[in-house]
This record gives structure tokens, C-alpha cells and sequence, in this order.
């Protein structure tokens, strides 16, 4: 999988990046070699493991697969690219003080669905996805909203000040047979 | 003999006691965070595959009434003279009323980090450490009313919007619903903003921190909220005689539903029980 999680490449593909000033407790720009790939491992590896749970995921409205989305050519094809992958496109910014990244990572083969990787401060954020396309995180769940940055701005929103989501569990790496799983929660 | 399940603005000083006391035992033992733990793990959305039950689904009702139950036994087992009050949070509507007083469940956070200070659940008091969690933090915390952007509680018109629907669900059977009692109740909306958080989600979001997230089951609150929500199921089976859960088969093969929801014969994960069997439960509790 080439997927650098949480690196700059990723936000500049945006076309509209955010501020590049990362959160207080964000990656500041030294920690983008070694660390970084090190995340890109266990992402993948994380992935790999919960296979079985992310085919779980549907995309609701299938959408054809142009890549991360990246606006090109004329009007018409950008507007059609930008609704084709509305959904899909990856975020880098800085919501009050906190880093929000978000970066889709496709299908890997048949019969499997793709997800969306969030993080807050560097940390993941679990999304889930209601039934009309609309997107809840663990932090803010009793409510949904349009876009996958707008339900990371939300849990930015009600994380208590002060607070950042848990560091991923090592053990999140291996699958929970339970139904439904830990959703990323410290359990 | 059934017992009775009071509104938490009538219990006696004893009656606080016991029941505070009865759940930092349950806490104490571990049992308490297996029950947060499996709200966690039963927490499946509607835009996914899989089997819902705890939420966006028909068995949303029959799922926490059970859950309600097994915490309930949990506590009677430290104190049989113990049992679930409920919130009325269509009377009991600010963030001094009940159940938010220093002998119940405690006040609200405080400003600058949303630590609940006060009651036996304050983590200082040293026996309430959050140990099932979103966030980094070990204390419970809440953010009664939103004080940066403040909402209010649903009230009983609210209540009544769902109450006076005669369908118990309709299909899809999911969050997408305008009609149906459950998804009324339960609060999913359409569009964006306050009017699409209703009843059983907004109280969530009117008590925030904690009750917001995933981990929601950690602020004792969640009992005593979800005690009034399956109060309202009470009612609503009154107002509607004869009214049953829906659906009563499961969707044929052919149905985007099948396989994704309960119909009211089929077994209800993780327990060994049907929702027909959880519609009376007039035999174990009532409400006063």
C-alpha cells in the first residue's frame, strides 16, 4: 500500500490546503521520515488485520475510482471529478489548534471496500458511515454529518479541552471476532 | 413480585445512597466496564454491512431494555433493595436539577477541562476512573447544555411526536426513518444541525463529554437516561393496544435489511432472548 498517513504529500494534493502550522501536540515537520513510515507500517498492518471488518464497509453511493480525486483538465471534468470523488478527497487542516488529517485508502482487491484513515493530533479518529452517506466519529456518536472532515471538526468540537483521542492500542492490531468490534476504543 | 423502577427527582436520601453505592461496588468489581465495553462492541451504523442491534435498528428498545436489566441484576446482587431510577428529562431540565445533585450522580464539568468535581463519581474521590475510553482522560466528564453553543433538552412535545406514531418501526428499519416510533424515540433526523438530533440522541448531546462518545455507557447517567427512554416504550404500548415490535418477520433474501436486523422472533446477540419476549416485562419492574 503507498500511503503515507499523516504526511504533507497528502494534504498538498488537497489543491486547498490548510494551514500548515501543525496543532500544538501535532508532527512537526521532523518527524516525517523514519516515524512516518514507521505509522505507514502499522496502518497497514492495522488494515490487514481488521480485513475482516472493513469489508464491512459500503459505500453507499459507489463512485467511479479516479484516484485520490486530484482536479484536473477543464471545468466540466473538474466539476465531474470533484462530485466523482466528493467524498474521497484527503484533508490537512488545523481546526482550533488541533491537526485534522484525513486520507482515503481504497479497496485493496475485490469484494472489499475502501475507508477513510482520520486523525486528530496524529492520532485515529474511527469513523462510521450511516445509511444516507453521512459520517459519525467515536468521539461525537449520538449525531452525523456530510463529510468525513466535517464529523473530524465535530469530535475536535466535543473532545473535552485539553484532551486528545487515546494512542492506537497494540493490540487493535489483532481481530476481535467479537461482533462489531472496538471501533478504536481503549477497551 | 415486581419491583419498581422510581424517578430519580423522588428518591430518598437512603434511596441515593444505596443505589450510588451499589454501582462504585460494580465498578469496584470490574463488572462495570464490561457493560461499556459491550456497548462499544454493539455499536454498528447503518451505512455498513453486518447486524444492527443496539442502534439505527428496530431492537434499539428491546437491546438496552435488556441491557438495562443485566446491569440492574448486577447491582441487586450487591443490593437487593437497589434498582434503576429513571431521568425525566422533560421536567428535570437543568444542569442543578436532579439527577445532578452531590448525594446522585454529581454536577456538571467544570470549565476548563469538563471534570465532573462534585459526587461520588468525581475522580478524585478515587472510584470512578474511566478505564474504557475515547479520549486519554481517566475522569469522567460532561458539558451539561454545551455552554460554548447552548441547546436544550427535548421536551415533552418532543416526546409526544414520537409517542403518537402508531407504527412501532417502518422499513428500511434503519436511521433513515420519518415515521415509526423506535427511530422517533431513538433520534436519528434528516439534514444537518439541531433538528436532526431528537429525544434519546440529544440527551446524549445536551450531557456531552463522556455521554457523547462512543464510551457513553461510563457516566452513570446512561442508565437512568435510558430507564426514561424505556419508559417511554411503556407508554407507547398503552397509547397504542395491541401495537406490537416490527417487524414481525425478518426481511426475505431479496431485502437490503436481510440479515441486518432483528425481527421479533429471532434471537437478539449477545443474549438468548427474542424482542417479542422483552415487550412485558410487567413481571420483573414497573415505573412509578
Amino acid at each position: 500500500m503507498v500511503i503515507s498517513i499523516g504526511g504533507a504529500p497528502v494534504g498538498a494534493e488537497d489543491g486547498a490546503p490548510g494551514p500548515a502550522r501543525p496543532g500544538p501536540a501535532g508532527p512537526g515537520p521532523e518527524g516525517r521520515t523514519r516515524r512516518e513510515v514507521t505509522r505507514g507500517l502499522r496502518a497497514c498492518a492495522l488494515t490487514a488485520a481488521l480485513a475482516p471488518l472493513l469489508t464491512a464497509f459500503r459505500a453507499p453511493h459507489p463512485r467511479s475510482g479516479r484516484g485520490g480525486g486530484v482536479p484536473d483538465g477543464t471545468a466540466a471534468d473538474r466539476a465531474s471529478a470533484e462530485w466523482a470523488s466528493s467524498d474521497r478527497v484527503p484533508f490537512d487542516r488545523t481546526y482550533r489548534g488541533c491537526r485534522i488529517q484525513g486520507v482515503w485508502i481504497p479497496a485493496r482487491g475485490a469484494g472489499e471496500a475502501g475507508r477513510w484513515h482520520v486523525t486528530v493530533d496524529g492520532r485515529p479518529l474511527h469513523l462510521m458511515r450511516r445509511a444516507d452517506g453521512s459520517w459519525l466519529s467515536t468521539v461525537d456518536h449520538y449525531c452525523s454529518y456530510p463529510t468525513p472532515l466535517e464529523a473530524a471538526r465535530a469530535a475536535v468540537d466535543a473532545l473535552p479541552p485539553g484532551q486528545r483521542l487515546r494512542a492506537p492500542d497494540p493490540a487493535d492490531d489483532a481481530a476481535h471476532p467479537h461482533e462489531g468490534g472496538r471501533h478504536g476504543v481503549r477497551a | 413480585m415486581a419491583y419498581v423502577r422510581k424517578d430519580a427527582g423522588t428518591l430518598t436520601a437512603g434511596e441515593k445512597r444505596r443505589f450510588v453505592n451499589a454501582l462504585l461496588e460494580v465498578k469496584r468489581r470490574g463488572e462495570y466496564d464490561e457493560f461499556v465495553r459491550m456497548h462499544v462492541a454493539y455499536y454498528a451504523s447503518d451505512g455498513e454491512r453486518g447486524l444492527r442491534t443496539a442502534h439505527m435498528a428496530p431492537s434499539f428498545l428491546p437491546w438496552h431494555r435488556r441491557f438495562l436489566l443485566d446491569l440492574e441484576e448486577a447491582l441487586r446482587r450487591v443490593d437487593d433493595s437497589v434498582t434503576l431510577p429513571y431521568w425525566d428529562w422533560t421536567r428535570d431540565r437543568k444542569a442543578t436539577s436532579a439527577p445532578w445533585t452531590a448525594d446522585l450522580l454529581g454536577g456538571n464539568g467544570r470549565r476548563s477541562d469538563h471534570q465532573v468535581m462534585t459526587g461520588p463519581f468525581a475522580y478524585r474521590e478515587g472510584n470512578w476512573t474511566l478505564k474504557v475510553g475515547v479520549t486519554e482522560g481517566e475522569f469522567l466528564t460532561r458539558d451539561l447544555g454545551r455552554r460554548r453553543a447552548p441547546i436544550d433538552l427535548p421536551a415533552k412535545s418532543d416526546l409526544e411526536w414520537a409517542l403518537k406514531e402508531s407504527a412501532y418501526d417502518v422499513a428500511p428499519w434503519d436511521s433513515t426513518v420519518t415515521r415509526g416510533f423506535r427511530n422517533r424515540l431513538e433520534g436519528w433526523g434528516t439534514g444537518r444541525g439541531s433538528a436532526s438530533w431528537r429525544n434519546h440522541n440529544r440527551v446524549h448531546r445536551w450531557v456531552g463529554g463522556v455521554m457523547l462518545s462512543a464510551a457513553s455507557v461510563n457516566d452513570p447517567v446512561f442508565w437512568l437516561h435510558h430507564a426514561f427512554v424505556d419508559l417511554q416504550w411503556h407508554r407507547w404500548q398503552r397509547r397504542h393496544r395491541g401495537a406490537r415490535y416490527l417487524p414481525a418477520t425478518a426481511p426475505g433474501s431479496g431485502d437490503a435489511q436481510h440479515g441486518r436486523i432483528v425481527a421479533r422472533r429471532e434471537r437478539l446477540p449477545p443474549w438468548d432472548v427474542t424482542p417479542a419476549e422483552l415487550e412485558d416485562v410487567g413481571r420483573i419492574y414497573r415505573y412509578a
